[in-house]
């Protein structure tokens, strides 16, 4: 009897095992085989030669710092409103969907809706003009800030989801025993809910990082030729330069950083929540 | 004064409204239960003095002052959670010492109350677990140090035993009482046990949708309850009326003359009451004080006694008979109602 639960529970997982091992594992293994491969033989040159490149530390600097700094957008945009939404909104379905709502667009549109809100003749800039704050319009397009602008928006849901995913398994209980016990709203908050909010804060910051780090259409179309970031480069040197070892070498760095920066989060998440 | 009074209040959730002009008065140092069936509001009340919530009108006092609109946080009482509601975060020492901690007291302080507190539950040697690596009665006693150690002036228990086995539920609240009588705090508790609340509490107090019906002493709520409600909940289930003829002395309506030992009533009609065990059950014409006769209709095999259902001119009695009396279905029997048993209800 449980043999054979055993053998129908490994039947079902073999297709999903196959599909991983084949399109993720496979080509992710070749991946860094060509990387390390430059030639016919073993060597890190391709590495070294990236990293002493000026050009690569900019655009490795700037993919970081936009990553970093739209993922702490993110979590502070984020974190009152999950709270919001999770604890004290009466019409919780409601705000949900329109928290998650821009996920039902793609990240072209997007992009595109922020290339006509951030225009030279877009809103933004009609409204500071009116108000006096600027004689003429403003370059707000093709730089690092309609990019992060780009990328808070477009992952704010995902931080959001996460955030409200842990908060709604926070019971009232806790909160009101904080406050028996004497921790006002704000004490109470940072004591319990924060702490026990971080594992979603974690989760959240890791989908947004990666997403950052990984999205192409949004720094595609809101950066320009000198805001370039890891994951265009990838497509330039693959597509337009063909050169697919330096291609490989650039998409294993980002595997790398990702991961690195994923487990930073983990670790600063133990700190303040050892059980989480 | 009392030390707790709740006068006028109205509560509930939106429009639905539980308590209604509900009144209670609580003295400085008793241990007051409350006692209901379920949704009658115990838990809204609780919260309610906690500060968890705000009434929809009334007032409370504390110590004199007015504690209505105090915030939770500067109310200095302790609360027992159902569900305990230990941070799952915090170690079992951290957990007791968080009130303290809110308090601003200095560390060293913190440690010796917390770790006083800790042996006083007998959880010593646990402070650095965490609540998820303790059992039930474990967690419980956490909760229980929580709320002591704050010194609250008053505690509040919500059904903390309802967790627990039934062996491990008398030994904790022996503890609690035990605490109580030690340390001298004003407990709140509401409890669904009957037993539990009688052992436990001074006081009392059983609710009906949303009012409290009777507040007495255990013995006095047992023997000498007020309502008919009150009456069933503790155990009496033969209800007939009665008319008043004079002082101890009362005819059912077919004219059957009742008399009791003792008379605390003062209306001219009212119900009488008796518990099935009170009842004497006696072949048909036996000559008994107060007797009634009836007919066997259902007998019912208890272990240590029969029961039996008796069809009577003043209504089904139900009462219980030694195992040695037969009696069966159909036959018709005297009943005899123990003077000093019976309970009159304005
Ligand atoms: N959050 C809430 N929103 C709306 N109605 C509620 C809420 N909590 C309780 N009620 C209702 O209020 C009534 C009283 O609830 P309460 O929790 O005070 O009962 P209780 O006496 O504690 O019952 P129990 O013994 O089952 O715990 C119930 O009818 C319940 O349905
Ligand atoms: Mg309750």
């Amino acid at each position: 009897m449980s043999r054979k639960k055993n053998l129908l529970g490994m039947l079902l997982v073999v297709p999903g095992v196959l599909f991983v091992v084949f399109f993720m594992l496979v080509p992710l293994f070749s991946l860094c085989l060509t990387s390390f491969f430059p030639q016919q033989s073993f060597s890190f040159s391709s590495y070294w030669g990236l990293f002493k490149d000026v050009y690569f530390q900019q655009v490795f600097m700037r993919s970081m710092r936009l990553s970093l700094l739209s993922t702490f957008v993110c979590a502070l945009l984020g974190f009152p409103t999950a709270y919001y939404i999770s604890k004290h909104s009466k019409h919780k379905g409601m705000m949900m969907a329109f928290a998650v709502f821009p996920m039902f667009t793609s990240p072209v549109i997007r992009s595109f809706s922020w290339m006509v809100i951030l225009g030279k003749r877009g809103i933004v800039n009609n409204f500071l003009v009116a108000i006096g704050l600027f004689a003429k319009p403003q370059s707000l397009l093709y730089n690092e800030f309609s990019m992060t602008v780009g990328f808070v928006q477009l992952f704010l849901p995902q931080m959001i989801l996460s955030l409200i995913g842990v908060m709604d398994n926070i019971p009232d209980d806790l909160t009101l025993a904080a406050g028996n016990l004497g921790a006002g709203r704000l004490r109470s908050f940072f004591e319990v809910v924060f702490p026990l909010s971080v594992s979603g804060l974690v989760t959240g910051s890791v989908l947004v990082f990666t997403g950052c780090m990984t999205a192409y259409t949004t720094p595609q179309l809101l950066g320009g030729a000198d805001t370039r970031v890891l994951s265009t480069m990838v497509y330039q040197y693959a597509m337009s330069l063909r050169d697919w070892t330096q291609a490989s070498v650039v998409a294993v760095v980002m595997i790398v950083v990702t991961m690195l920066v994923s487990s930073v989060f983990n670790t600063v998440s133990k700190k303040v929540n050892p059980i989480a | 004064m009392a030390l707790l009074e709740l006068s006028g209040i109205t509560a509930g959730y939106d429009k639905n409204i539980i308590l209604k002009d509900f009144n209670l008065s609580v003295e400085k140092g008793e241990f007051v239960s409350l006692l209901g069936s379920s949704g009658c509001g115990k838990t809204t009340c609780l919260r309610l003095i906690a500060g968890f919530s705000e009434p929809m009108a009334g007032t409370m006092t504390f110590d004199g002052k007015d504690y209505t609109h105090v915030p939770l946080h500067k109310r200095n009482f302790g609360f027992v959670f159902q569900s305990y509601a230990l941070f799952p975060h915090l170690t079992v020492f951290d957990n007791v010492a968080f009130g303290l901690k809110m308090r601003k007291m200095d560390k060293e302080t913190i440690r010796k109350e917390v770790m006083h507190m800790l042996e006083v539950v007998d959880l010593k040697g646990f402070e650095n677990r965490f609540p998820r690596e303790m059992s039930g009665g474990q967690r419980q006693r956490v909760a229980l140090a929580r709320a002591l150690v704050i010194k609250p002036d008053l505690l509040m228990f919500d059904e903390p035993l309802s967790n627990l086995d039934a062996k491990l539920r008398v030994k904790m609240r022996v503890e609690i009482r035990r605490l109580q009588q030690e340390l001298g705090f004003t407990a709140i508790y509401v409890t669904h046990d009957q037993e539990e609340c009688f052992a436990i509490s001074d006081k009392v107090a059983i609710m009906n949708k949303g009012v409290i019906e009777q507040m007495d002493t255990p013995s006095e709520i047992y023997n000498r309850p007020k309502t008919e409600f009150i009456a069933r909940f503790v155990g009496f289930e033969n209800f007939f009326d009665l008319e008043r003829t004079g002082e101890c002395t009362f005819k059912t309506k077919h004219g059957v003359t009742i008399r009791t030992e003792k008379d605390h009533a003062a209306s001219a009609t009212l119900k009488g009451c008796i518990r099935p065990g009170d009842v004497t059950v006696a072949p048909a014409g036996a000559d008994l004080p107060n007797a009634i006769s009836g007919k066997v209709m259902v007998s019912t095999f208890l272990g240590q006694h029969n029961q039996l259902n008796v069809a009577t001119d003043i209504g089904e009695f139900v009462v219980s008979c030694d195992q040695t009396q037969v009696f069966p279905v159909g036959e018709t029997v005297t009943l005899s109602l123990a003077a000093n048993k019976i309970i009159l209800i304005d």
